[in-house]
């Protein structure tokens, strides 16, 4: 089978109880168009956040008034015109209540850096002294020159002769794993890539995570859930917090079925996510040098961080790094935040699904249905989202 | 000098790192079965939702929507006009007609039954670029000639498409159909969006209706006021035997292949062109007079890989210097560019394709039960109407 055609998904708008509506509904319709209640009536079909208050819940949209009473101070995502007291929703999302205290928590955000956090970036720039990363912020990152490791581990000053060969350590395009150094005041991160985990990437596969990223999610979803507990399934389908959040270990290493050796996963907080094979160090520096002293082994190390040279990775591999990135893909497409037990989980659920879908298989020895068997999607995307809401 | 780049190449070159472009080549290469980024086979397509007569404006319409949130809608508006006749048609009496079906050089036979070229007119929008950018006028040009050359043979069994699509848009010897094609791409184009817009044209073709013509022969043409009679400009099978669809004239798709070493991949995504050997875009239709799919054009597409950044072996890396001393690379010689490569190293590709891989391709796009006919018969099970 090699296309599917589906027939359009209607999606259902039904956010409104009908409860209240009835005569609001009934005052408008008969009304007919009447652009001058839209504003005052499009608040009051909302089901409210607080009993007998006038604050809507579900989503808002920027413009719209949250609430025009004036004991509610305004937090983030609002904003209060100078001349009334009525509080404004400045993003699209869904509305917070912390006392007296409103915001706005928004559906798609873009990354906030903060410090310490492990993200993965995209030079997009070479400077003389830097180079600008893509880290998914409102603006590019700067990793200085000064803040990288030398090849070999060598401390010293950086002098112009490293300047003029910045495009050595990292050029147009490439990959970093690095740390968010400090922030600026204008919201600019500066990265640092001083440890022997961070640097340039290679021998796997890129993929960005669309979603709250780190920002939007970061307070809502992880105070309740850093604790893991149980999220139930309707709510974090219906919010579509996905996404990579701030969380314990952003990167680990899986190792994986079907013979595919070790893979490390990195969850940058950007939503960056970098799936590879499992650099051995110490191994890999066997192979790449025949004759290595126990002496020089960290100086081998640390020399192989700026090779865009690929080691040779087997089909099997290939094969689960492929199979782990679409687990993620699945994740995000239903609403499930990205973090190491998640991602587990559905890589788990992925496996037991392709024995369930191979049982049936087995009968006809059809290669071409055989062959696509790798791809996620429609049912098999459900049946591991259901899977992964399960074990939660 | 950015936006230039963009538009000339297959697709926006995305920012990718020599590693990771090494890695999807390696992989998509593998001998036999090439793994692809998310998991597909080769010759598997992105699950699509389509609707048709969505426009209530329009003659017909579809809209199509890939899993990846890129979607499409193509409008399809006719209109009578005038027949201008040239003075040499005028003159020429009616036994040059049949030479104009057999060898149709387009420009001379205007006013003829067979119709003319210009009478279809496409426009393509793409958010982020202007109308006489290269991608749309390029994009427009490769869809609409198929469109209009796919003639099927005279004498079929099928005697209203005779003369293909231009044949169809004649009414009389001074009047004839005007069909304007407009394509929206509602989204940003996250790949090469020329198989997306081509699903689409042809599902809104295929629903595309025309009024049904009540005055005869060389009247001026008087139709139908009810919209119910009207007739599918593309006839739809009457019966509903699984039979008979074979034998319809269909407009014609346009399909996007990618050859990565040996191996042919179809709908590649933006990750898969970016490293393609070879981006070529196909176009067949189904002919009346044979159960075969007639292959109507095939056109080259500047592949983004040659503007990627080369990677530097480990061998020349002053950074990596040390670690490499004892260990030698061998080049070796990649089989499908002659070209000595280091494995693990990206280099770009300089472009060029085998005879033998276009062979391939077209088999593989042709052959009973191929891709390409699996594709068509998807395309004929969306409810039209």
């Amino acid at each position: 089978m090699a296309i599917t055609i589906l027939p359009p998904v209607v999606d259902h708008v039904d956010i409104c109880p009908s409860d209240s509506d009835m005569d609001s509904m009934s005052v408008d319709s008969d009304g007919g168009v009447d652009l001058a209640t839209g504003r005052t009536s499009r608040p009051s079909k909302r089901p409210r956040l607080v009993e007998g208050t006038d604050i809507t819940s579900g989503v808002v949209t920027p413009g719209e008034i949250v609430t025009d009473d004036p004991q509610w101070m305004r937090g983030h995502g609002t904003y209060i015109n100078p001349l009334s007291t009525s509080i404004i929703a400045t993003v699209a999302g869904t509305v917070q209540k912390t006392n007296k205290l409103l915001s706005v928590q928004p559906l798609r955000a873009r990354y906030t850096p903060e410090i310490g956090d492990l993200v993965v970036g995209r030079i997009v720039e070479v400077q003389s002294r830097r180079w600008k990363v893509d880290v998914a912020a409102p603006l590019l990152a700067q990793l200085p020159l000064s803040a990288i490791n030398l090849p070999g581990g060598i401390l010293r000053r950086r002098t112009s002769a490293d300047e003029l060969q910045i495009r050595t350590f990292f050029s147009e395009g490439d990959l970093v794993v690095a740390e968010v150094q400090t922030v600026h005041s204008d919201g600019a991160a500066s990265l640092h890539t001083r440890s022997l985990k961070y640097g340039k990437l290679r021998n796997g596969v890129f993929l960005a995570v669309t979603g709250t990223g780190g920002s939007g999610a970061s307070s809502s979803m992880v105070k309740g859930g850093v604790g893991s507990g149980p999220i139930p399934a309707g709510a974090m389908g219906a919010s579509g917090t996905g996404g990579v959040v701030r969380s314990r270990r952003q990167v680990w290493t899986v190792n994986t079925a079907n013979g595919g050796g070790d893979v490390d996963v990195i969850l940058g907080v950007n939503g960056y996510i970098w799936i590879s094979k499992h650099a051995d160090d110490t191994a890999a520096a066997c192979s790449t040098t025949d004759s290595v002293s126990i002496t020089r082994m960290e100086e081998m190390v640390s020399s192989s961080i700026y090779s865009s040279q690929n080691d040779d990775i087997p089909p099997q591999t290939r094969r689960e790094i492929a199979r782990l990135a679409q687990c993620i893909r699945v994740l995000v497409q239903g609403g499930v935040r990205v973090d190491e037990e998640n991602v587990m989980s559905a890589y788990e659920a992925s496996l037991q699904v392709d024995l369930e879908v191979g049982d049936d298989d087995d009968d006809d020895d059809d290669d071409r249905r055989r062959e696509g068997r790798e791809y996620l999607e429609g049912n098999k995307a459900r049946r591991i989202l259901e899977l992964v809401l399960e074990r939660n | 000098m950015a936006a230039q780049r963009q538009a000339s190449s297959a697709s926006q070159t995305p920012h990718i790192s020599p590693a990771e472009l090494s890695y999807l080549y390696t992989s998509l290469a593998l001998p036999g079965s090439p793994i692809r980024p998310d998991g597909r086979s080769a010759t598997q397509f992105r699950p699509l939702t389509a609707e048709t007569d969505i426009l209530p404006g329009t003659n017909g319409s579809a809209r199509v929507g890939f899993a990846d949130g890129t979607q499409a809608i193509v409008g399809v508006k006719a209109e009578v006009e005038k027949t201008v006749v040239s003075a040499d048609a005028l003159k020429l009496p009616q036994q040059t007609q049949e030479e104009y079906v057999g060898n149709n050089d387009g420009e001379a036979n205007q006013g003829s039954s067979s119709g003319h070229g210009s009478w279809v007119q496409m426009s393509i929008e793409i958010p982020g670029f202007r109308d006489d950018d290269a991608l749309p006028v390029f994009l427009s040009e490769m869809m609409r000639e198929p469109l209009v050359e796919s003639v099927s043979s005279e004498g079929s069994g099928n005697g209203e498409m005779t003369g293909g699509l231009k044949g169809r848009l004649v009414i009389n010897k001074r009047w004839h159909w005007r069909l304007y094609i407009d394509v929206l791409l509602l989204s940003q184009p996250q790949s090469y969006p020329l198989p997306l817009l081509s699903l689409t044209t042809h599902l809104a073709l295929l629903s595309t209706k025309l009024p049904k013509l009540k005055s005869k022969g060389e009247e001026d043409p008087f139709f139908d006021d009810d919209w119910d009679a009207a007739e599918y400009l593309y006839p739809r099978s009457t019966s509903t035997a699984s039979a008979t669809p074979s034998q319809q004239v269909r407009p014609p798709v346009t399909l996007l292949v990618v050859s990565v070493g040996e191996n042919i991949i179809f709908d590649p995504d933006r990750e898969e062109i970016a490293v393609a050997d070879t981006v070529l875009a196909v176009s067949i239709t189904r002919d009346s007079d044979s159960d075969n799919l007639k292959l109507v054009s095939i056109r080259t597409i500047d592949p983004p890989s040659r503007l990627t950044q080369p990677g530097v072996p480990n061998s020349e890396n002053v950074t990596t210097l040390g670690s490499t001393a004892a260990a030698e690379e061998a080049a070796i010689l990649n089989p499908s560019t002659g070209e000595e490569e280091v494995p693990g190293v990206w280099r770009p590709r300089r472009g060029g394709v085998k005879r033998s891989t276009v062979a391939r391709i077209v088999k593989l796009v042709l052959e009973k039960g191929g891709v390409g006919e699996e594709v068509l018969e998807g395309l004929e099970g969306v409810q039209v109407g």
